[in-house]
């Protein structure tokens, strides 16, 4: 009989920082399980999307029902995602009695648009929650329902409580302020605008930053102004686009994995959806959140400048027959690019060399 | 003879934790060492390190599901039975697994 011999406050808190330590594996345990939902959702959106005209209303299924059902199944893989991510983080952590509350709270995260980010605190949350229920010394006629009835309703109701009172409420708030804001910001200096829309798109990947300066863009088309959609629609692309690309560039860098997700972040870029550069953010968000914003940003500035608009509330080379300006769109997304892939590939040589050293 | 063993059935709140004791029982009985890992709702409980694996003569894998990190036994002697066989006759698992 295995038997976990209640152990004393002091090394539950000890084994508690000894996890903090270890967030990055329990995040790369949560990113590993991930990227197959990323990558086949991703792709059929992608395929989806490609097929069919691209109009100033964004893509048109309304002619080809066959490309809506992938559109459909695609979304739903994607959808799973964040969901995955979190039972997978409180997974690691927690083992199986951790996956029901990630699950649930990875869910929470996706509906009141908490993004990956969400996704990920939600995770973490469920873990940690998890963990310390397990170190209770419980009697032994009640050990045999606590992995299947006691720690999941009672882990779920934590996190779920925590995850809808105390960050879906504030999201909400702050986007609207956030939302503000940018309408203010619309009317100063627009190389300042769009370092702030490009290091927005790029900050959580389609979550609910990325989501109030894409919907601001969206927006302002309605207005007559396609400026703002046109500095979006290069960022929108350039962390994927960007992240695929150093994988491509510095093969050595990145483990094979990794470079699989890179060439579905490639397809997933092209047709504009920022979500393919999630598995790299989730792994080591660090590095690559930062660089990712400032690749957007300079590729917004260079549109912004180029003139570039964007008349589709969608963004990627796919919208490219609806863009004024191309040559200018293409350089915009060319050059943050760049910057995306020679940054983090600098940074992961720099990390692997310390390592290196240390070790 | 020194046996590692993981035991692990669907639900993974009674059976898995029986047959692990089981197979503790008929081992002690035999004059085997063994260590037994129990893959249960709870999870890998009393997993087994790579030196244990390292060191087994046998590994007893007592499923009705799949057994999880599989590969650690790679090269090693394995038999396979159903975690029932090993809660109702473990000494006929282990002797007849050769041990």
């Amino acid at each position: 009989m295995t038997t976990s011999t209640p152990r004393p406050a002091g090394r539950w808190s000890a084994l508690l920082g000894a996890h903090l330590a270890d967030t990055r594996r329990y995040l790369l345990s949560g990113v590993s399980y991930a990227i197959p939902f990323v990558a086949c959702g991703g792709i059929l959106i992608a395929a989806a999307i490609a097929f069919v005209p691209m109009t100033p209303a964004g893509p048109d299924f309304s002619g080809a029902p066959f490309w809506k059902l992938v559109l459909d199944i695609g979304t739903v893989a994607f959808s799973l995602l964040v969901p995955v991510l979190a039972g997978y983080i409180a997974f690691g952590i927690a083992d199986r009695p951790g996956l029901v509350a990630g699950f649930v709270g990875g869910a929470i995260a996706n509906q009141v648009g908490a993004g990956f980010l969400g996704g990920i605190v939600a995770g973490l949350l469920a873990g940690f929650v998890v963990f310390w229920i397990k170190k209770l010394p419980v009697p032994r006629y009640l050990r045999p329902v606590m992995p299947i009835l006691v720690i999941p309703v009672i882990s779920s109701l934590a996190v779920g409580f925590l995850m809808f009172a105390v960050i879906g409420a504030p999201i909400k708030d702050a986007m609207a302020s956030l939302s503000a804001w940018l309408a203010v910001m619309s009317t100063g200096n627009r190389i300042v605008l769009a370092v702030v829309l490009g290091s927005m798109i790029a900050f959580d990947m389609g979550g609910p930053v990325n989501k109030v300066a894409f919907f601001f863009g969206a927006a302002m088309i309605k207005e007559g102004n396609f400026a703002i959609m046109g500095a979006c629609a290069a960022a929108i692309c350039i962390p994927p686009l960007g992240l695929g690309l150093a994988t491509v560039l510095g093969r050595r860098l990145w483990s094979e994995e990794e470079r699989d997700a890179g060439w579905a972040a490639l397809a997933m870029g092209m047709i504009g959806i920022t979500e393919g550069a999630i598995p790299f953010a989730a792994a080591d968000p660090v590095r690559v959140i930062p660089t990712i914003m400032a690749g957007s940003a300079v590729g917004s500035v260079i549109a912004m400048l180029g003139g570039v608009g964007d008349h589709a509330p969608h963004g990627g080379p796919i919208v490219l027959p609806v863009v004024d300006n191309r040559l200018a769109y293409l350089v915009a997304i060319a050059a943050g690019c760049l910057v995306v892939a020679l940054a983090i590939n600098a940074l992961r040589r720099f990390a692997a060399g310390r390592a290196a050293r240390e070790a | 003879m020194r046996i590692v063993a993981v035991t692990a059935c669907p639900t993974g709140i009674a059976h898995t934790y029986m047959a692990a004791a089981q197979l503790e029982k008929a081992a002690r009985r035999l004059g085997h060492e063994i260590k037994v890992e129990t893959q249960g709702a709870m999870g890998i409980e009393n997993q087994l390190s790579a030196s244990d694996i390292a060191q087994a003569d046998l590994v007893v894998l007592a499923a009705g599901i799949a057994v999880r990190e599989r590969e650690r036994f790679a090269g090693k002697r394995i038999v396979e039975v159903p975690v029932q066989d090993a809660i109702k006759d473990p000494d006929r698992v282990l002797s007849a697994s050769g041990a």
